[in-house]
């Protein structure tokens, strides 16, 4: 498995990008960039040639949701994958999400080894 | 639409099948087949073939446990699935050949239900019905079974400093938001802005094993969304309690935060019972429940008895179940008969709060009107039979039983409209923290009396000239943090609010241990913007008293804050407005402090009665700074420019009140007559009356819409004698004495 692709991960909260990105490293992962909102988020993805995607739902200004419709609605990003962070597993929530075009989601709190386990599904599949 | 395109509809999540790698579907192509059946049902709906809308919604079942990864057997649901696609041809080709689909398919959904454990029902036939979500919302997923023994403990020392820091700065956004949510309950913006940081929280305590900052942060979000979704409305009491937890929460994270600089050994050692069940309660909708102390409870409070002696009146009592327990203790000699009496007042105290009702303040304003013109009629009756001789003494005794009544009516009338100032404080000690934080400074905010009471219209209006005070305070009085810690001060700057009755007045004071005023720079500023020609001989309470005057602001530049190009002036006009008044005490290097003083109430205005010619007009006395009668060489006048006359060495205009209002005077000459000194916002002028008759308080009443913009006139107030006097508006008599 590549553990050198560029992962981006989207959380307003800088400490929980700190916490995802602490997990991602304990299992192999170092090449990350973080972006603070989907705004943000959408502008780095057209500066970086990113290969994943972790973004949390709930944000500010743009939701985990509309980032990844927009991600999907972009044809040069349509096929990033997409791993989405939520709280709770909220039925409505993920439906949504997984009709706009998720890769997968993860409820928190996970372990290093949920997460890489998801992410290597995701990339098995590409 | 046809027949035809469904069918390729049909064929289409058939190939995509075909070509799913083995049997394990993955999100991406659930999501994938979610869509089609989606685009499918809509199209079906159009065409109104009810069984493809059935068997489409048990696929959509199937796909949504497939997402939700709740399914017991998935190779089985998926096969259904399979068969399921095969029937949507099956009927789809039979739309086609004989318009209908006769045979069974209802089999169907209970395969589907069965392999998903959900029950799904048919559909009725309506065009565009939505797809269903057969379950509520999963309140909280647990963590996965295999994941769950596994440590989530992230003990990283660093990581839980950022999670202090920036979890402190969220709930400070919180209390911010919620104070906007007060204003508008209504807003959901306001609602998500205090969701969103909750949620945050909660997500990062999860990862760091803080369970009780999880539990609460999850139960206030949970509260906060069903308000959001218009569940729960925002009350006063959802709001009181989300500020409860926010400040539970900062509390916890600093205890965290003592914890690691090895001051607490214990953190998050707090209880949380109380706060939940308020949470619970206001979830459920549940007003909260003052209970009422037992009788017995209350004389061991009281120290009458002790508890042992309790427990012998106790038993005496149930071998007697017709005896009250008081009587109990009374034959026992273990108290006296006054001791629970008192205690059962105070018992009837207790239980008289829980019976409160909401009355609409309009009912109330009119209400309070009309008592104070019943203790105006009833005076004007008790001054009729004062001057018949030979009044029936049996009259006067009733007419001054029935006065007290009616003054005890009114005491007790004003007090329905008085609150306390604690929401108007909390809300300021909110706002200075805020706007110390936009300036870059720390500060603590001190309350004291805020249980004072006040009118409930004054608390609305004094609240706009209370907040200029404060951010003047916090962004002019206190210093930075590094210039605090130079002059050896705490580096966190304090702002004391106070609030008491004084003198029949309601006193604020704003305090600020910062730099104080600056006399010099003051006066420098006076000279150089014309405020003051005259500097000489100032004693530093008038210096200080400058900043007050219009034009003058010694910030130096125009801050984000406070500076918006109006100063100090500004709130000495609006406390007047109030007829209230504004002073200053100041101590350079030790801090500033405002003292504002407001009537209690807007009703009823302390006046001084003055008689001109035959009228009798009302002067409010905050206004008055003076009464005199001049020598003649005091007068002069200038021809062209007025009348003046010298009081204590200043030179003041004259205003001859009767030339005003066209009123035939009894005294021409001002050494004859009375002058009464009055300031306004700017200036101060002498009144020339005839005769001083009186102080009095009176209720103020408003002219009706016809008459209410008379200059120099602010409104009117029944007498004693019945008839109508006019209060004065000084502001406004200037300036009509000018024209």
């Amino acid at each position: 498995m590549d553990k050198n692709i560029k992962i981006l991960i989207v959380d307003d909260f800088t400490t929980m990008r700190k916490v995802i990105r602490n997990l991602l490293k304990s299992v192999g992962y170092e090449n990350i960039i973080e972006a603070e909102d989907g705004a943000i988020a959408l502008r780095t993805l057209k500066n970086n040639e990113v290969d994943f995607i972790i973004s949390d739902w709930n944000m500010p200004n743009m939701s985990g949701l509309e980032l990844l419709k927009a991600v999907r609605a972009d044809s040069e990003l349509s096929k990033t994958p997409f791993l989405m962070v939520t709280a709770e597993a909220l039925q409505d929530n993920v439906i949504a999400a997984v009709k706009a075009g998720v890769s997968n989601y993860i409820v928190k709190p996970f372990t290093a080894e949920v997460l890489n386990t998801k992410i290597e599904k995701i990339l098995e599949t590409l | 639409m046809n027949i035809e395109t469904l069918l390729k509809s049909i064929d289409l999540i058939a190939s995509d099948f075909l070509f799913l790698d083995s049997q394990d579907m993955n999100i991406p192509t659930a999501g994938k087949f979610l869509n089609s059946l989606e685009g499918l049902t809509g199209e079906a709906a159009e065409l109104g073939i009810v069984p493809v809308l059935d068997v489409a919604k048990g696929m959509n079942v199937i796909l949504e446990c497939v997402i939700l990864d709740s399914l017991a057997d998935k190779g089985k649901a998926i096969s259904t699935f399979e068969r399921g696609i095969a029937l949507l041809q099956e009927i789809a080709d039979e739309y086609k050949k004989t318009g209908g689909y006769t045979k069974e398919y209802e089999s169907y959904l209970n395969q589907a239900g069965a392999v998903t454990g959900r029950a799904i029902e048919a559909q009725a036939a309506a065009p565009g019905a939505e797809t269903p979500s057969a379950d509520p919302p999963q309140e909280e997923k647990k963590p996965d079974a295999e994941a769950s023994g596994q440590q989530f403990l992230i003990q990283d020392e660093s990581l839980l400093r950022d999670f202090i820091s920036e979890g402190t700065e969220y709930i400070e956004e919180i209390e911010v938001n919620i104070l906007n949510l007060e204003n508008n309950p209504e807003d959901k913006d306001y609602i998500n802005a205090i969701f969103r940081p909750f949620h945050s929280i909660k997500g990062v305590a999860s990862f760091l094993n803080l369970e009780k900052i999880r539990g609460l942060s999850h139960n206030l979000e949970s509260l906060l969304d069903k308000a959001r979704n218009g569940e729960l409305s925002v009350t006063p009491q959802l709001i009181d309690v989300v500020l409860a937890g926010a400040d539970a929460l900062k509390g916890m994270i600093s205890s965290l935060k003592e914890a690691l600089e090895g001051r607490n050994d214990n953190p998050l050692d707090v209880d949380l019972s109380d706060l939940e069940t308020r949470i619970r309660n206001v979830d459920k909708g549940i007003e909260p429940e003052r209970s009422v102390q037992k009788l017995g409870e209350i004389l061991i409070e009281e120290g009458a008895i002790s508890e042992e002696a309790l427990e012998e009146g106790l038993k005496i009592k149930a071998s007697n179940p017709d005896k009250k327990i008081g009587e109990a203790l009374i034959q026992k000699g273990t108290v006296t008969p006054k001791q629970v009496s008192q205690a059962l007042r105070k018992q009837a105290e207790q239980a008289s709060e829980l019976s409160t009702i909401r009355v609409d303040t309009r009912k109330l304003d009119d209400l309070i009107d009309m008592v104070g013109e019943l203790v105006i009629t009833q005076t004007m009756v008790q001054q009729d039979i004062s001057n018949q001789e030979n009044g029936n003494k049996n009259l006067t005794r009733n007419i001054a039983q029935l006065f007290r009544i009616a003054s005890g009516l009114q005491k007790v009338s004003t007090s329905l409209r008085m609150i306390p100032i604690k929401q108007t404080f909390q809300r300021m000690a909110r706002l200075a923290r805020d706007v110390s934080k936009n300036v870059g400074k720390n500060v603590v905010v001190e309350m004291e009396g805020e249980d004072t009471e006040l009118d409930r219209n004054m608390v609305d209006e004094i609240y706009n000239p209370l907040v200029h005070m404060i951010r003047n305070s916090v962004d002019h009085g206190l210093e930075t943090s590094e210039e605090r810690l130079q002059c050896g001060k705490p580096e966190k700057g304090l702002i004391q609010l106070k609030a008491y009755h004084r003198g029949g007045n309601f006193v604020v004071e704003i305090s600020d241990d910062g730099r104080g005023l600056n006399r010099d720079k003051l006066l420098k500023k006076a000279l150089a913007n014309h405020v003051v020609n005259n500097v000489e001989g100032l004693t530093d309470q008038e210096i200080y008293r400058l900043i007050f005057l219009p034009g003058f602001s010694t910030a130096e530049k125009v801050t984000d804050v406070s500076g918006r190009g109006v100063g100090m002036d500004v709130v000495r006009q609006a406390v007047e407005k109030l007829r209230g008044k504004i002073e200053i005490e100041s101590t350079p290097g030790k801090g500033t402090t405002f003292i504002a003083r407001f009537p209690l109430t807007m009703a009823i205005i302390d006046g001084m009665i003055v008689k001109v010619g035959k009228e009798r007009f009302i002067l409010p006395t905050t206004a008055i700074r003076q009464a005199l009668r001049p020598t003649r060489e005091a007068y002069n006048h200038i021809m062209g420019q007025g009348e003046t006359v010298n009081v204590m060495g200043q030179l003041m205009p004259l205003v001859r009140v009767y030339d005003l209002f066209n009123i035939e005077p009894e005294k021409v000459n001002p050494w004859d007559a009375i002058l009464i000194v009055v300031e306004g916002a700017t200036s101060s002028k002498c009144l020339l009356v005839d005769q001083i008759i009186g102080k009095a308080e009176v209720v103020i009443k408003s002219l009706g819409d016809g008459l209410k913009d008379i200059d120099g006139i602010s409104g009117g107030a029944i007498m004693g004698d019945g008839q109508i006097g006019l209060i004065i508006d000084p502001e406004g008599l200037f300036e009509l004495s000018e024209r």
